[in-house]
């Protein structure tokens, strides 16, 4: 994580999305969205079903043209330059088909078969591991493993820009981390990534930078840490009755009192040094006492449940 | 199917590809990465019995029974009316229907929709889910000629460059007007019912089975409006150089009487195009 938010500011952006609209009929799912991601980087779109993620993916697929604003892969239109663009670029549909009569070592071969530079179908099973389910039919194929083989055909034609439209949902925990360690690998390629998902964990291990969607606008982008510092830390203790009240410290927003409390603030440090000094002044001990550092999660949910963005 | 190069790129390859476009490998022709598709769709079409039967077997039942039903002969002789007969059963139950549920069973099952995700154009996403079809069309028409051969029916067409722009034209249009169907078609079940405008009325009404000259004059001129007609005019014309009335006429006058014909055939083939744009879809209705 660490090193690869280290990318260089100054690439060149392998994906430029501006102002991207789209609606169906008098419905309009994307509502002017921009980003950019650059060689290297993972860009996580996140936000709850209907937010607009998919509609805003297919656009950059090429799937779809855009109601208004532009995607440019590496410089080219996903629609009009077709050609050059798919050449570099792989994707995975949220939901995609796959014939139930071939197997799996038939499927990958035939798939490297269109492309133009396709990796070695063994090492991409492989990859997935489905090594050993090579030669069985698709049909017979769990739904993680299908979706396993789904991700090793996106990625067959070496991409170097790739779109996820939620990989994992579905996912065993292993297979989770397989698909992550495949991510990793081609970020550490120099790949650029845009993927959306349900899963925050999955944000917080891949993404470098994330954007919470919701209703066609992008309500916050920005570093997860940057987009965690939007939310208060939040304090918790109980205290025993009979104890008296803490006096509250200016940078705390109360948000209920004894004898459960919740404070939020963004002064994390001097709020709990100021809540322990008074409990050992007075001897009183703070049950349950947690201290917890804002989150991506909870700068979900905030916008999930309008607490944020409302005014955008 | 082509192999796959089994070799990674190096990183120096790796970090060319991702700066610049021009260092891409320019991979396989298109040619070659239509047959590995084609050749995946040939596949499934192998090991799926319902359409091996319905693709390989039908039809030649079908063109057996044709001396049977004691359709044709006469004037236009059994080795022409058995070939007709195999065009025709071919294009619409094989090449037209067999495509209709294709198309459609692939866009139910989301797989048009991914393999629109790869290199391939949408022209050869569904070029390669024809071919297999297309090639079993072709070969059927094979096997009967050389049936007829075998039975010493055989006589030399005509004309046989009508008789080869019958055919060729017949599959174009039925290609066409099978993307078209699709987009009245919710599912390769359905396909059944939406398929029968052409699968029983176009090809009762052809001339085919029975000359239109016995229908009464207004159904008759409907008829020869109908997608099969001009192709089997076009046959007639070609192999035996008689009308639809299996009236003989001069040589001179068989590209005067083919006009007609290949007049309505082009008018279809554009109306199916029209159609195929504006109906077709990737994905299932949401």
């Amino acid at each position: 994580m660490q090193t690869t938010a280290a990318a260089p500011s100054t690439a060149v952006p392998a994906i430029e999305v501006t102002d991207l609209r789209r609606s169906y009929g008098d419905f309009e799912a994307v509502r002017g969205i921009p980003f950019e991601v650059r060689p290297g980087e993972v860009f996580a779109l996140l936000g709850v079903n209907g937010a607009g993620k998919t509609s805003a993916l297919e656009v950059l697929e090429g799937l779809a043209a855009p109601g208004g604003g532009s995607v440019r892969i590496h410089g080219a239109d996903p629609v009009r330059d077709r050609t050059a663009v798919r050449s570099r670029m792989g994707m995975l549909l949220q939901s995609s088909g796959l014939p139930g009569d071939l197997t799996v070592a038939e499927t990958v071969r035939s798939w490297a078969g269109t492309l133009s530079a396709p990796r070695d179908a063994d090492e991409a099973i492989a990859q997935v591991g489905l090594t050993g389910r090579a030669d069985v039919r698709v049909r017979s194929l769990s739904g993680g493993e299908r979706r396993r083989l789904d991700l090793a055909l996106a990625v067959l034609g070496r991409p170097d820009v790739v779109v996820l439209d939620e990989p994992t949902t579905g996912l065993d925990p292993e297979s989770r981390r397989q698909v992550w360690r495949l991510v990793q690998d081609m970020v550490d390629g120099g790949a650029a990534v845009v993927l959306t998902t349900h899963h925050l964990e999955e944000a917080e291990e891949l993404a470098d930078r994330v954007a919470i969607l919701k209703a066609g606008r992008i309500v916050l982008s920005g570093t997860q840490e940057e987009i965690a510092e939007t939310q208060p830390a939040v304090v918790r203790f109980t205290l025993d009755a009979g104890t008296p009240q803490p006096p509250v410290p200016t940078a705390v927003q109360v948000v209920s009192t004894g004898p459960r409390y919740e404070w939020h603030t963004r002064a994390l440090q001097p709020v709990l040094a100021e809540l322990l000094a008074w409990a050992a002044e007075h001897g009183v001990v703070l049950r349950y006492l947690q201290a917890t550092a804002a989150s991506l999660e909870q700068a979900f949910l905030a916008v999930a449940e309008g607490r944020v963005g409302e005014a955008a | 199917m082509s192999a796959a190069p089994t070799t990674r790129p190096t990183t120096q390859e790796r970090t060319d590809m991702t700066t610049t476009t021009a260092t891409r490998p320019t991979g396989p022709s298109r040619p070659a990465r239509l047959r590995a598709a084609a050749g995946a769709e040939a596949r499934l079409l192998v090991r799926n019995r319902t359409a091996v039967f319905n693709s390989v077997l039908m039809p030649l039942l079908l063109v057996a029974a044709v001396p049977a039903l004691g359709i044709g002969g006469g004037e236009v002789g059994l080795g022409p009316t058995l070939l007709t007969a195999a065009v025709v059963i071919s294009l619409v139950y094989l090449t037209y229907y067999n495509l209709v549920t294709t198309y459609v069973a692939r866009r139910e099952d989301l797989v048009l929709q991914r393999m629109r995700t790869g290199e391939l154009s949408d022209g050869e996403v569904l070029a390669a889910t024809a071919v297999p079809t297309l090639l079993v069309t072709v070969g059927q028409l094979v096997v009967v000629t050389a049936g007829v051969v075998a039975l010493g029916e055989w006589s030399a067409p005509v004309q046989p460059l009508l008789v080869v722009v019958g055919v060729l034209a017949g599959l174009v249009l039925m290609v066409l007007l099978a993307i078209a169907s699709t987009g009245f078609t919710r599912t390769a079940e359905s396909a059944q019912i939406t398929t029968l405008p052409i699968v029983l009325v176009s090809s009762a009404l052809s001339g085919m089975f029975f000359p239109l000259s016995t229908l009464p004059e207004w159904l008759s001129g409907i008829a020869r409006f109908l997608p099969v007609t001009p192709v089997v005019d076009l046959l007639h014309l070609g192999f035996s150089g008689t009308t639809w009335e299996g009236e003989p006429i001069g040589d001179v006058s068989v590209w005067t009487w083919a006009v007609f014909p290949a007049g309505v055939l082009v008018a279809w083939i554009v109306v199916a195009a029209v159609l195929a744009r504006r109906g077709f879809r990737w994905a299932p209705r949401r």
